[in-house]
Formats: C-alpha cells, structure tokens, sequence
C-alpha cells in the first residue's frame, strides 16, 4: 500500500522538477538575451519582459499538475487516501506527458523567445510576433498538460 | 465586407498657395500622400530649413529628457497622467516663447553637470587607486625621489607569498607588509638602483606588480604628507565638487517649470518638420505645383468644404483606384467590433479583393479568451481598471482601442468565469453550468465543438471567398465538399446520431473533393491526386484538436486561483500575523494568475485565430493607410 502512495508522490515530483527545468533554461536563455538588448537601451524592459516571462509556463504546469495529484491522494484538504502499487504507478505514469513535455518545451521555448528579444531590439513595433511565435512551441506543453489533467482525472481512488 | 472605399485624389495649384494647402491638409489628416512621379514634373528635394528643423528638435528632446528627471514618479500617477492640451491654430503663440534662451541655459547645465561627474569619478578613482598603501606611514614623496635607492611599492598574489618570503631571505632584500586583502599582499620593497637588474627579473617571476604614483596624486602631494593625507585631500575636493554639482542640479530644478512649454514647442516644430518634409513629395513647376495621395471616399465632402478657400487658384480631382495600383487599406467596423482589428492588424491588412476578417474572427476571440482565463474576478478587474484608464487618462488612437478592447475581454471573463469557473477561487455553484474539474470531459466537448464551428466557419468563408472571385467549380465541390463531409462524419460516428443518412452525405462530400480538388486534365491523375487531398481530412482533425487548449488554460487558471486559496487557509493558522500573511498571499497570488492567465489567454486565443481561423480563407498584404496628419509626441492637439 505505502509504495503506491509514494510512487503518486513521485509522479508529483517529477511534474514539478522536470517542468521547472524547462522553464528555468527556457527563461535563462531568454533573460541573458534580454540584458544585452537592455544593456543598449533600458527602455525595452517592459516589452522584453513579456518575452522572458513566457517560457516560465511550463513550470506552473508542473506545479499544477503536482498540485492535482496532491488533491487526489488527499496530501491537501481531506485525510490520506491509501493507494495500491498499480494506482501509484498510474498517477506517476499520468504525469510523465506534463513533465517531460514541460522540460523539452520549455528549453526551446527559450530559445524562440531568445531571438524574438532580438528581433524587437531592431522591430519593437513588432512585439507581439516573436510572442506568437512561441506559443506555438508552446502548445505542446499545453497538450502535455491536458492529458495529464484527463490522466489523472481518470484514475479512481477511492 | 468592411473595407472603406478609397480613391484618388490630385491637387494642382498655385505655387504661392503650397504650404498653406499643406497646413490644411496636415490638420484634416485626411490624405495619405503619394510621390508624385510623373515625367513633366521635377520633385522637390527638401529644402534645407528641414536640417535645420531637424537640429533643433534634437537639442529639444535632449533637453526635455534632461528635465524629465524631476518628473512626478509613481505608476498610479503616471498610469492616468493626462497629456498638456494645445489648440493647434495658437501655434504661433507658443513659438513666440522664448525656447532657445531655455534650451541653452539647460544645455550649458547639462554639460556643467556631465563635467563635474567626470572630475569625481576621476577623483574617487585616485583615491581608490591609494587605497592598499593607506598604512604606509612615510610621506608620500619620499617614495619618488631618493637618489642610489629605488623605492618599489607593489602587490604580489598571496600564493606567492612564502615564495617570496624564501626568496627575500636568501637575497637579503628589504622589504615591508602593508596591507593584505582577500588576495593580494601589498608591500614596499627597497633595493640599492645598482641592484636593479637583479631584483627585477625576480620579482617579476613572482607576479610582483609595482605601483607607480600619477603626475596628478604627486602634484596634490605636499613634501610632509602621508598616503593617508593625500587621500583626505582627495576627499575634500570630492565633496566640494558635490556641492558644485547639487547647486547645478538645483539650477536644472527651477528650469523645472519650463518644461511643458518646451513640450509644446517641440511638437509644433516637429508637425512643421513633417510638412516641409512632405513637400519633397509634390511635384513642381514654375507657377503650380502638383499633389497626389489617397482619401476615404466618405471623406471628400470634408475636405473639399475646407480647401475651399483656396479654390480660386486650385483644381481637384478624384478618381477610383486604378487594377494596378494599390490602394492603402482602411478597416471599417462597427464601434464594438473596431478594437478586434488590432489583432487582425497584428497579422495583415487585407490583400486588395481580399476582406476584412475582423467580424467574423471578433466573436471567436471574446469567446476564447473569456474560456481560457474563466475567472469572473480577474475579468472584473481588468475590465474595471482599463475603463478607469479610458474615463481619466483619455488616451487616443491605438492605446485607446486596446484598452476597450481588454474591457470587452473582460467583460467575456466575468459572464464564462461565472458560467464555468469562479470568483477568485471560490465558484458559486448556483450560477455555474458546468464544473470543469468535476468534469473536464463535458469542457473538452464544448472546447472542440467550439474548434468545429470555427474551422467549419473558415471553410464556408473561404467557398464564398472563392465564389465571389469566379472560381466556382473548385469553391462549389471542394470547400463545399469538407463542408458537407466535416458535420456529416461527425453525426455519423457518434453513436446517438449514427443514421445511415450521414454516411451517404459524408461519401457525397468526399466524392465532390475527390473528382475535383486536382486541376489536372488527365483523368488518373485528376481521381489520383483528388484522393490525395482528402487526405487534408488529418490537418481538420488536428485543427479542431487544436482547440483543446481552451480546457488546459481555464483549468489552469482555476486550479491556481484554487492553490492560492488553500495556501491562505493555511496561512491563516499561523498565530497573530496569519492573517496577514494570508491578505500578502491572497493578493499576491492571485494578481500573479491574473498575469499570467491573461497573458496565456490572450497569445492562444490569437493563435487559434491566425493559424487555425485566417489559414482556411484570409490572405494579408495590404498596407496601411498612413495620413498626412498632425503629429505629437507629448501634447494632445485640440
């Protein structure tokens, strides 16, 4: 009974820090690009900043996705639910897609929004393009996310 | 659908009469000019006033950036500044003001203030640079002048200090510790000059690095004074200089008052700039000149009352666009539909013989937006806070429209957060239709159906599209084929509605894309390449997959609203400051989702307009209409 419980932990672990790793490099990426442009022109801080945030979503996907799988094993609010083996292994399982496609999109997400910072050093009318653009890469880790949510909903512990 | 006419227009006049038919035509902002380019005639080249014009606003906006440093700061304050108002017709008036006494006075504290920074950072960098021998205790001269001695401070790497030490030993070489820091060893070495190039190839293999006294720090240097002496003169003229440098600055602060006359000498000037530069578009001859642009059709009335006291010496003509040209392109909406051209503008005008898809796309992006944030609180604040904006700031043009536009997307928020989502976490489930975390299923549905309705929408826009362009056989049996097969496949795989009716009507669909999507003539490759294309049934599919996004962002902002709520209630256990606390959460994190969630909303409901929406029918191109208008950068014109 115990492992099952902690391998639902797991689960809400991995979401977590995988997608946090994504969204970490994905916003590092883009905030290094965004201090040289701001190093020419500090006026840009507000426009760039949208772009630097953006990468951070997956992140809170990951957060969010632990979040429901602490709900479900009653972690927050009710008491603790006991799980067996196969029900841990399912709720790990159901947030593989939100984890892992979090840490892929994310890295590259930064990267699209690293040279969208640069392409508004030269086009700042143009700032909602690059943003665009990354939310395209950005799908994905919404589509992880929502089978993740669908997973988890699915599963039945009483 | 909604793209104003245009046409043509051309002007032939007296020369005399030019720059006050331009003045006119500057502040209707009616006209877009066009180069006159015509072979009878000669383009001006802009005259040199320009350049002139030019230097002068430059020295100006340097000048108001230089004042703008005492400008009242605080967000709230700026976020509903409202701008100083001028009525253009007085423009001369303000001219008449004294600017350029002004702009010197600035200038010439500006360049005082940038002198006096330069010397400090100098100064400090001096007494900086003595530093590490602030203990040595003989006087600072003594170091410089003895004559068969040579008289070495320096600083060596710590690693090498026991090196050293071994080295100094065995040679018999004076020397003594002044300072240490985190890294290096400062010391004063002293050795016969004879002995120099002994000493020197050793201390050098030992990364000794001696420091040597500028011609500035011995020129302050007294015969008596120490290290320390020299660096507390150094201080004091630091400190005088800083005086000096506040009195300017309080000098800069009483030229304060000034400023908002400056900021309307420089729009004027730069509204005069644009019309001499302008005139490098018209075309000359002795006695006339020419000009060429487009107007709004609507707008000729308007303008042919107000050149009408010039109509002795001038003729006007208007005519339609000619099939090559290519007129700029004006959006024409109702008032609720106008701030959804932004999006469509971030994407393309209209191509000409295209249409304006601001219409039909509006609905869609309300709708998607108010799904993706359904948080009624959020939508209330938003919406509340770009109506405040709107009611004290009063701004124009692009700002004004994108902020009804996020009062109507607010709007969106609060009616579908009620519907399906909650009132900062906290759903009232006597209004609520649906539960989405209860039962996301129900909400995928409604995200598909609504990802249905619009692909299907796309695809009748682009068969009338067609049509209207007389490709018929094409838009009639191809568009018109997905059209009916899309609904058709649909009711026939759900189980409830699976009649036999739906198959035909799918197979009828599909037969009108198979014998007519290819334009070949050769009949196998006709069937053969029209069976090819229903094979675009996947890149529907995934269209309307694509929707799916509508459920992941309202549960995500739902979930995070939730998440910050169950951190307050827990927060609210702690003794004395819980409550506290729990308020810094509550607002904190909420204010958080709010961003994000809008954010998220915002670039995903545009996505699904342009890559699932505008693909099916819309082409972009066309340029914008850009008038000859009156321009400001601080002032509103009146």
């Amino acid at each position: 009974m115990e492992l099952g419980f902690t391998l639902a932990v797991l689960g809400g672990a991995f979401a977590v820090v995988l997608g946090g790793i994504g969204s970490a490099i994905g916003v590092g990426l883009a905030g290094q690009a965004s201090s040289g442009v701001m190093s020419e022109d500090p006026g840009k801080f507000g426009s760039l900043l949208l772009l630097v945030a953006l990468p951070g979503t997956q992140g809170i996907y990951g957060f969010l996705s632990a979040f429901l799988v602490m709900l479900k094993i009653g972690l927050v609010g009710e008491a603790l639910k006991t799980l067996t083996m196969y029900q841990g292994w399912q709720v790990l399982i159901a947030c593989l897609p939100v984890a892992f496609a979090g840490l892929i999109s994310g890295i590259h997400q930064g990267k699209v929004c690293a040279s969208g910072v640069y392409m508004v050093a030269k086009q700042p009318k143009d700032l909602m393009k690059p943003v665009i653009m990354a939310a395209l890469v950005e799908t994905y880790a919404v589509l992880g996310l929502l089978i993740s949510i669908l997973l988890l909903q699915g599963i039945n512990i009483k | 659908m909604a793209i104003a006419e245009v046409q043509k227009i051309q002007i032939l006049a007296h020369r005399g009469a030019k720059m006050e038919i331009l003045s006119s035509l500057q502040e209707e902002g009616l006209v877009q000019l066009e180069s006159a380019n015509s072979e009878e005639l000669e383009l001006l080249s802009p005259s040199s006033d320009v350049s002139d014009l030019e230097f002068r606003l430059h020295r100006l906006s340097r000048v108001l950036d230089y004042l703008s440093h005492w400008e009242e700061k605080g967000f709230v304050k700026r976020l509903f500044a409202q701008k100083p108002q001028l009525d253009y017709q007085k423009r001369d008036e303000v001219l008449s003001f004294d600017y350029v006494s002004i702009v010197d006075r600035v200038e010439k504290l500006e360049a005082e203030k940038n002198e006096l920074l330069a010397e400090i950072r100098f100064l400090e960098k001096e007494k900086e640079f003595l530093l590490p021998l602030e203990n040595l205790e003989l006087p600072l001269k003594s170091l410089e002048s003895v004559d068969s001695v040579e008289v070495l401070p320096g600083s060596l790497p710590l690693a090498q200090y026991n090196e050293f030490k071994k080295m100094a030993e065995k040679e018999a070489l004076w020397y003594e510790v002044i300072k240490r820091d985190k890294r290096r060893l400062y010391l004063l070495i002293i050795y016969l000059k004879k002995e120099k190039d002994h000493f020197e190839p050793l201390l050098k293999d030992l990364n000794f690095a001696s420091l040597y006294f500028i011609e500035p720090i011995l020129k302050k240097a007294d015969e008596k004074d120490r290290v320390k002496d020299v660096m507390e003169k150094f201080g004091e003229e630091i400190e005088e200089k800083r005086v000096e440098l506040d009195s300017v600055e309080n000098e800069g602060q009483k030229l304060f008052v000034h400023r908002e006359e400056l900021m309307l000498v420089y729009d004027v000037l730069l509204n005069e700039r644009d019309k001499l530069f302008s005139s490098r578009l018209l075309g000359e001859t002795e006695r006339v000149f020419y000009l060429e642009g487009w107007i709004r059709s609507s707008d000729i009335k308007e303008l042919k009352f107000k050149l009408w006291p010039y109509s002795e010496g001038m003729e006007i003509y208007f005519r339609d666009p000619l099939p090559e040209e290519d007129p700029p392109v004006i959006l024409e909406n109702p008032r609720l539909g106008k701030p959804f051209e932004l999006v469509t503008k971030l994407y393309g005008l209209p191509q000409r013989g295209s249409f304006d898809p601001t219409l039909p796309m509006a609905p869609f992006f309300f709708l998607f937006v108010g799904l993706c944030v359904s948080e009624a609180g959020y939508g209330l604040l938003v919406a509340l806070l770009s109506f405040l904006i709107i009611k004290f700031a009063k701004p124009k043009g692009g700002l004004l429209q994108f902020l009804k536009l996020l009062s109507l997307l607010g709007i969106s928020t609060v009616i579908l957060g009620t519907l399906i989502g909650g009132w900062f976490g906290f759903p009232i489930r006597s209004l609520m239709i649906l539960d989405p975390l209860e039962n996301p299923l129900a909400f995928l549905g409604i995200a598909l159906a609504l990802g249905f309705v619009q692909v299907w929408f796309g695809t009748l826009l682009s068969m009338i599209n067609g049509i209207k362009n007389k490709i018929y056989l094409q838009s009639i049996f191809v568009q018109g084929g997905w059209l009916l097969l899309l609904p058709s496949a649909v009711l026939y795989g759900v189980p409830q509605t699976s009649q036999p009716v739906w198959g035909i009507l799918t197979l009828a669909g599909a037969a009108g894309i198979v014998f007519f999507a290819s334009p070949s003539r050769n009949p196998f490759a006709r069937f053969f390449g029209g069976l090819y294309s229903l094979y675009d049934i996947s890149r529907y599919l995934a269209d309307i997959l694509s929707y799916s996004r509508l459920l992941a962002l309202g549960l995500a902002t739902t979930v995070i609203a939730m998440v910050v709520n169950t951190l307050c209630q827990t927060a609210l256990g702690i003794p004395w400051v819980g409550w506290f606390i729990a308020a810094l959460i509550f607002i904190g994190g909420h204010l958080f989702n709010l961003g994000i969630s809008f954010l998220g909303a915002f670039v995903h409901s545009m996505r699904l307009q342009f890559v699932e929406f505008f693909s099916k029918f819309f082409k972009s191109g066309g340029r914008p209409f850009e008038p000859f208008e009156l321009e400001s950068k601080f002032v509103e014109f009146i």
